[in-house]
């Protein structure tokens, strides 16, 4: 078995990869001095694979909304017990998430990582799913949906993400809706399973006090070899231009909270990769908070100390979201804008540009002294088709040019929207 | 990894605790005061306005861009409570040495830094800077406005302030809007003034390795400062259990209810009381998970938190309102099954490994160990993971049984969904 050792050359970091003969990417990364492992088993299938094929299909099958997080829930039952039983065994923290591009499934613990490694690798490569167990798992999720629709934070993001895209699911809750989730059942469950549980299209990523050669014995001894079957994944075409560009939702909230968004050019996931890298320290010079417009807006009692941004991005969608909580979330969005406007048309200050740069270097290399932060690392980097030491390296190589070019291409007035929740206004 | 804690003065501790393995230094001095109304507020103010500016970088701004050139160093304020105390803390984090790219000194900067925000401060004349004090007053108020937007906190928030009625514990570690709209800048500033004066002063330090001139800059700098009565806080303090049990229900505009039950206990077998909490509803194969939620299908999330402090057990549930008396009965059910002994030695066994391997993952990251240590000392004590976990191992079944049987349900809290009016 061929490992590969990668470093980074500028922290003396590394870890292994093995592309193991079952098809799966197998990320390792001996962590010392450190007593907690933390494993993540995660296939490329998210919310927004509603729409897939594979060599052996004809036709490309759809799925209804929020089947891949219906397929999280129902894999930790197996035929004998709940999964959550077998881990009680070993101590082992054991949880799964859906995101809009991954399903993953998780257990971070500090003694007998052999042994819930084992349980892992074996529970998600064994469905069991009933009529029954799909039934009772309604009530379950109905009630996380509920939850969800009660949290103005997700509800904001939500409303922002449907105003920027029309026809890109990535606009649809990930967990869907009470009404799609009725439509699920045991063999729509078990024909997302085999399509997006093959070895081939997931990724096991651990970090941490382990042996690397114990990981991969373990491996070989639990993995069952995939044949890789093509799978395609499609999205109807997105135009690039906005459905709405405001959208207010009301919920009982304290202060109104706000998402502005920006719909910026997709590329592959490599390309969005490098592109919000890029944005983001852009969006930093601007935006951060030892920016000119931070101190004004704060100044102004515009924002307070929630106010931030993140790149958000994926298969198909690329976003830059600024947040935050505002009385007058109209007036940050004009201010938001004006900073952008002038930054594409006059540039940005070279000494904010390493300013934000020596920052951002700052938080990489926090997120490698982080075991839980190494494996969420390991497995996005490989999902997105990039190294786990790339980042730095782009970060280092970036110019003030490459930035401005960046804001020049994706930021556009006509593609922003604001999202804002609020209480409502009632006439006494 | 080695610990040492010293004392600045009899109220004033400094503990190091060097970790190797570390790429980044963490320093917490925390204030450990009394929680009042009257002065929860201005005291959350006074922190906040210290990690906001000094009187070398006078802006917000103007700090935060020094921070971002030393790597993304930070400097914050955190207020919270613990009990009947409310304990407000000044963190600095910053990046080792070795991996600054211009051989810059990042540690004694930001000691400087961090030194100054907290001995010179952006004030003038007794009061802060204006800007200063309209920054952390209005962070302040939202805070205290938008603790409804979680609805799971509000809800437990809530039912704190039901089941802690009468005790300083029914108060927000930010105080209240109407005591926090009162704040000025000269009120906090003398809010500083007496906590620096009557605090108790509790700091760590996390580092890769020893720096004397830390411990030598911050012992030189507190030793020096006039200390008056210092406050005594009981860092853990009975809550009184109510004859009756307390029921409120709001209605508000939401999807999904919430339902708070608050036990509270009188048993001093805080270890056990502990462990019945982790049996009872903190983990995934707890007796509230396998059955509220999994048979029963009822819930989203029905878990237990034992919060020593008070001597209480809080369990929360997301639940359709037609299903809050089902789910009720359930918990209660539940708590009874355990009363009665009707749990195996494998619940038991599989709990203490669950709680060993959460105490084995301390240290893995610096907060860990700051959070540790100082837990430790509100227990008045100094040790180890290890040797915590040695109590828990010696809980009989019998002990869980009897610390099932000494909870009373003392509050119930419901966040009912608002009926729809034709």
């Amino acid at each position: 078995m061929n490992k590969e050792i990668i470093k980074c050359r500028r922290t003396d970091d590394s870890c292994v990869h093995v592309k193991h003969k079952s098809g799966l990417d197998i990320y390792i990364c001996k962590m010392e001095g450190f007593s907690t492992i933390e494993a993540l088993f995660g296939t490329k299938y998210g919310s927004i694979n509603t729409m897939f094929k594979t060599s052996e299909d004809k036709e490309y099958t759809t799925v209804p909304e929020g089947i891949a997080h219906f397929l999280e829930h129902k894999l930790f039952e197996n035929e004998d017990c709940d999964v959550f039983e077998l881990y009680a065994k070993t101590g082992a923290n054991a949880n799964a998430f859906t995101s809009f591009d991954k399903t993953c499934y998780i257990f971070s613990c500090s003694k007998n990582y052999a042994e819930s490694l084992k349980i892992l690798l074996d529970f998600v490569q064994k469905p069991y799913f009933t009529k029954e167990s799909v039934d009772k798992e309604q009530g379950i999720i109905g009630q996380e949906i509920r939850m969800c629709d009660d949290n103005p934070e997700w509800r904001v993001f939500f409303n922002l993400l449907g105003c920027l895209y029309e026809n890109h699911p990535v606009k649809i809750d990930i967990a869907g809706t009470v009404e799609s989730i009725a439509k699920i059942d045991a063999d729509l469950l078990y024909k997302c399973y085999n399509t997006f549980y093959n070895l081939n299209n997931m990724v096991l990523s651990i970090a941490g006090n382990i042996d690397v050669d114990d990981v991969l014995k373990i491996c070989d001894e639990c993995l069952v070899p995939c044949e890789n079957k093509g799978l395609e994944t499609v999205f109807k075409e997105e135009p690039d231009k906005l459905v709405s560009s405001y959208h207010v939702e009301n919920q009982p909230v304290g202060k109104p909270l706000f998402n502005i968004g920006y719909k910026c050019t997709s590329g592959t996931l490599a390309e969005n990769n490098r592109a919000s890298s890029e944005l983001y320290i852009a969006a930093g010079v601007l935006l951060d908070s030892s920016s000119p417009l931070y101190r004004k807006l704060l100044s102004d009692g515009l924002i307070n100390a929630d106010f931030g941004f993140e790149c958000f991005y994926g298969d198909g969608y690329s976003t830059l979201i600024i947040s935050g909580e505002s009385s007058e979330p109209e007036k940050v969005r004009d201010a938001v804008s004006e900073a952008f406007e002038n930054a594409k048309a006059n540039g940005i200050n070279k000494e904010d540009f390493e300013r934000v740069k020596k920052s951002a270097y700052g938080s990489m290399i926090r997120e490698l002294n982080n075991v839980e932060a190494v494996a969420n690392l390991m497995i996005n980097s490989s999902m997105e088709g990039v190294g786990p030491y790339d980042a730095v390296e782009i970060l280092s190589d970036m110019t003030v040019q490459d930035a401005v070019s960046r804001l020049q291409k994706d930021i556009r007035a006509d593609r922003m929207a604001l999202s804002v929740v609020r209480e409502q206004v009632t006439d006494k | 990894m080695t610990y040492n804690r010293s004392e600045i003065s009899d109220s004033i501790g400094f503990s190091e605790i060097i970790d190797c393995k570390f790429k980044t230094n963490l320093l917490k001095i925390n204030f450990i005061t009394e929680l009042t109304a009257d002065t929860a507020a201005e005291n959350a103010v006074a922190a906040g306005i210290l990690a906001t500016s000094n009187s070398n970088f006078k802006t917000f701004t103007e700090l935060n861009a020094k921070l971002a050139a030393l790597y993304g160093s930070a400097i914050y304020a955190e207020a919270k409570k613990r009990g009947d105390v409310q304990i407000l803390s000044l963190c600095a984090s910053w990046l080792d040495n070795r991996y600054a790219l211009e051989n810059e000194d990042i540690t004694a900067e930001m000691l400087e830094l961090f030194s100054d925000c907290i001995f010179s401060p952006n004030a003038k004349n007794d009061a802060f800077d204006t800007d200063s004090f309209n920054i952390r007053k209005k962070d302040v108020l939202d805070k205290i406005d938008s603790e409804i937007n979680n609805k799971r906190s509000y809800a437990i928030s809530q039912a704190s302030k039901i089941a802690y009625s009468g005790e300083p514990a029914e108060f927000s570690c930010y105080g209240e809007k109407e005591t926090a709209m009162r704040v000025t800048e000269k009120s906090s500033f003398e809010a500083y003034k007496k906590l620096l004066a009557n605090a108790r002063i509790e700091i760590l330090f996390v580092t890769a390795q020893h720096n004397a001139d830390v411990a030598e800059k911050l012992s030189g700098s507190f030793s020096s400062l006039v200390r008056n009565e210092i406050n005594k806080c009981a860092l853990t303090s009975q809550s009184a259990i109510k004859d009756e049990i307390a029921e409120v229900t709001q209605q508000l505009d939401v999807n999904q209810s919430k339902m708070v039950m608050v036990f509270k206990s009188l048993s001093d077998d805080y270890t056990a009381l502990k462990l019945l909490s982790t049996v009872y509803g903190e983990t995934p194969f707890s007796k509230l998970f396998a059955n509220v939620r999994e048979k029963l299908s009822l819930c989203y999330y029905c878990a237990s938190n034992y919060v020593k402090s008070k001597n209480t057990m809080f369990v929360d549930c997301g639940v359709e309102k037609d299903n809050i008396d089902k789910a009720r009965t359930e918990i209660i059910n539940q708590l009874d099954e355990i009363k009665n002994g009707n749990f195996s030695d494998e619940d038991i066994e599989n709990t203490l490994m669950s709680i060993q391997n959460s105490l084995s993952a301390i240290g893995d990251v610096p907060s860990s160990y700051t959070g540790w240590y100082f837990g430790r000392f509100c227990e008045g004590d100094c040790r180890t993971p290890d040797e915590v976990f040695s109590d828990y191992k010696a809980v009989t079944r019998e002990r869980i049984m009897n610390a099932a049987a000494s909870m009373k349900l003392d509050t119930v809290y419901v966040m009912a969904q608002k009926e729809v009016q034709d």
